[in-house]
């Protein structure tokens, strides 16, 4: 499995709500808190459900969980939840990507590992937009096309600055 | 694994568990969801209007709307500021057609029906033309304040008194008419949105 793979299942809010830095802050955090409830509560049932069974309980706690985080949101930060219109409901179909692609051992380093890189992701993409359309002038950056332009620069500093990678892309 | 039907208990005791705990939080944050709303809509449909100005709550109770609407644009709803005893202004919610969809518009207009200020409370324009009618920044919307039916209401180009936004002409076209079309309105049932007698 590419360790991409479990970036993209973050690409949709990662993309569509980080048009400023409090709102790439909000979904961040909000991409860091239901993945990992998800996956507290999964952990005992995973030994005594299985198949169908399984699923309709995931389901079943992502529905309850997206709920009281979109109820949270809309009571304490209303504005923030208007601005972020449904992608934190779409924060969902990242959980049930992650269940499925996490490894079977070293699956909470991997999942908190993944996490915390896309909390990074959001952050810098969250600000780099934010500065980019307000004070450089760059409409661009506000828009979705915008944000997946930047995010491919993004990554290709990443690369840049990972000598490992380069070397195994055989540079050398 | 355990035997099916004990899992299908377990299954279901989680779904009722799962829809108890959204019930109990739904009626838990019900009140703070409320109170945000009412805030929300307050900072909103008020913003345009100076604190000083009123002193009583207009939200709380909305004008009984006449029935002829403008022609382009739809008054949404309609409400009084008070000091005192006296109305010192009322605020229009009007919507009107823009570039990229409808912009829904609260217009302030004072007791003498010059416009006070006008604020964006949702539009959809293009990002960096259109959408700068609601930045603060861009101050376009602040050359219509104390401007009244008198003038002419449309950009320079159409022989008007107003600069247009750049590159923002249906933008600026459509929030110009519906001020004017507001002013009329307002004009038209000065009496029944003052609604205090001793004021005509």
């Amino acid at each position: 499995m590419n360790r991409f793979c479990l970036l993209a299942t973050g690409l949709a809010p990662l993309l569509g709500a980080t048009r400023s830095f409090p709102q790439a802050a909000a979904i961040g955090v909000c991409m860091l808190v239901l993945p990992l409830l998800h996956q507290c509560l999964l952990s005992p049932l995973r030994a005594t459900l299985s198949g169908a069974r399984y699923w309709l309980a995931s389901l079943l706690l992502l529905a309850a969980l997206a709920s009281c985080l979109e109820l949270a949101l809309r009571a304490w930060a209303l504005p923030l939840a208007l601005a972020l219109g449904y992608f934190p409901m779409l924060i969902c179909l990242q959980c049930l990507a992650l269940d499925i692609l996490l490894p079977g051992t070293g699956r909470w380093r991997q999942l908190l590992l993944h996490l915390s890189a896309l909390l990074l992701a959001c952050l810098l993409l969250g600000a780099g937009r934010q500065w980019l359309d307000q004070v450089a002038g760059m409409h661009l950056a506000n828009l979705t096309p915008g944000g997946l332009l930047l995010l491919g620069a993004l990554l290709a500093l990443y690369n840049w600055l990972r000598p490992t990678l380069t070397r195994r892309q055989g540079k050398r | 694994m355990i035997t099916p039907i004990r899992s299908t208990l377990l299954l279901l005791a989680l779904g009722v568990s799962a829809v108890a705990v959204t019930l109990a939080w739904q009626h838990w944050t019900r009140p703070a969801i409320v109170d945000a709303e009412r805030q929300l809509q307050a900072s909103q449909f008020l913003a345009a209007l100076p604190a000083q100005s009123y002193d009583n709550h207009p939200l709380d109770s909305a004008l009984p709307l006449p029935a002829d609407q403008p022609l382009h644009s739809k008054v949404l709803a309609a409400y009084r500021a008070t000091r005192g005893t006296s109305p010192t202004a009322i605020v229009l919610v009007s919507q009107v057609q823009g570039y990229a969809g409808p912009i829904r518009l609260t217009i302030a207009i004072d007791a003498e029906g010059r416009l006070i200020g006008t604020r964006v409370v949702e539009q959809q324009e293009s990002p960096g033309l259109g959408a700068q009618i609601a930045d603060p920044q861009s101050g376009w919307l602040a050359q219509f304040a104390k401007h009244g039916l008198g003038d002419h209401w449309a950009i320079r180009r159409d022989q008007g008194d107003f600069d247009q936004l750049a590159g923002a002409t249906v933008t600026s076209r459509a929030v110009i008419e519906a001020q004017q079309e507001a002013l009329r309105y307002f004009d038209q049932h000065r009496s029944e949105l003052l609604g205090a007698p001793g004021h005509e």
